[in-house]
């Protein structure tokens, strides 16, 4: 069996890269690609420390039934944020993250 | 000289794994930097399917074939779909931020996002074990942990499975309420002294009504 280190390595890695694609990023599909990356490394990291914990005799399947939980809670924030997206861009005619016009630079100034 | 089958599982499991791991971040940088978003978005769903390796590996069948039907099947279609309906998504201009100043204070974010989650993971206490805690009930048989989970999830917590369909139908009916608000698009955006923008919907509906009034001792005056 492969160390819990190994998935714990995958997944921060997976979350770091997700952190990245939103990050730096200005394309809010590419935003949201990178949001869902993340989710993937939250993942398995909650599976892997679901079975190597050390109640993992007990609540081996809490954790699968949380994973469960959290993916369908995915599903369900992409498709809200997507819908959104739609607004936007069929509002303001982009889906361009340095537009939007609370995070434009002018007004910090 | 022969192996038994105890050492070749020893020697494929950790090259399995790390074929997956090579795959998995291959995937998610082509996901991320790919020039065509719509060739990005089909690189997502396939890193999708290849992270479910890992519930395979841990020996969670149940949720790696959730992993393929949710994320594969559902939300890569859904963001190829929506790059389709957003045209002005494609452009490659939209790839980075135009400054560099504030590219580097994103990537300097992304670092201590990663070495906080880094942290955060390896002072738990466990995560130098080497075996995971189920390996004495491993000699049930394959279908042992699906079997459990079916039992735990439809007997036991039905009422998990309950709120997983109550979340869905409302995002679902939330996702067409929105849609529908078309009223929302003939709103005049508004920017106020804080640069957020708002909507003035009494103002709005004055100098309609104020138009309406003009209009009307117009046709008077006449």
């Amino acid at each position: 069996m492969m160390p819990l280190y190994a998935y714990v390595l995958v997944a921060f890695i997976l979350v770091g890269m997700g952190a990245y694609g939103m990050m730096v990023k200005r394309n809010l599909i590419r935003i949201l690609i990178g949001a869902e990356i993340m989710g993937n490394g939250v993942l398995i990291a909650l599976i892997a420390f679901a079975m190597y914990g050390p109640t993992a005799g007990v609540y081996t399947f809490a954790g699968q039934g949380l994973v469960v939980l959290v993916i369908s809670v995915f599903a369900a924030h992409t498709a809200l944020a997507m819908v959104l997206m739609l607004m936007y861009h069929r509002r303001y005619g982009h889906v361009d993250l340095g537009k939007v016009v609370i995070l434009e630079d002018e007004h910090f100034d | 000289m022969q192996l038994d089958e105890a050492t070749l599982i020893g020697i494929a499991e950790p090259l399995e794994f790390l074929a997956v791991t090579i795959a998995v971040i291959i995937l998610a940088y082509l996901a991320l930097e790919h020039k065509d978003i719509v060739y990005a978005a089909f690189f997502f769903g396939l890193m999708a399917a290849v992270v479910s390796g890992y519930f395979l590996f841990l020996e969670a069948p149940f949720v790696a074939g959730m992993q393929i039907a949710v994320y594969t099947g559902g939300i890569s279609a859904l963001i190829v779909f929506g790059v389709l309906l957003l045209p002005r998504s494609q452009d490659s201009s939209l790839e980075t931020f135009p400054s560099l100043e504030k590219s580097r204070i994103g990537k300097l974010i992304a670092a201590a996002v990663t070495a906080l989650s880094a942290a955060l993971a390896l002072t738990y206490p466990g995560v130098w074990q080497t075996a995971p805690s189920y390996a004495g009930i491993e000699s049930e048989g394959a279908n042992y942990f699906l079997e459990e989970l079916a039992v735990w999830l439809w007997q036991d917590h039905g009422i998990l499975i309950q709120i997983v369909g109550l979340i869905i139908l409302t995002t679902l009916v939330g996702t067409i309420a929105i849609m529908r608000m078309e009223k929302a698009e003939r709103l005049i955006p508004l920017k106020s002294d804080f640069g957020i923008e708002v909507i003035d919907l009494e103002k709005e509906d004055d100098h309609e009504s104020d138009q309406e009034v003009s209009s009307s001792s117009e046709v008077e005056d006449q």
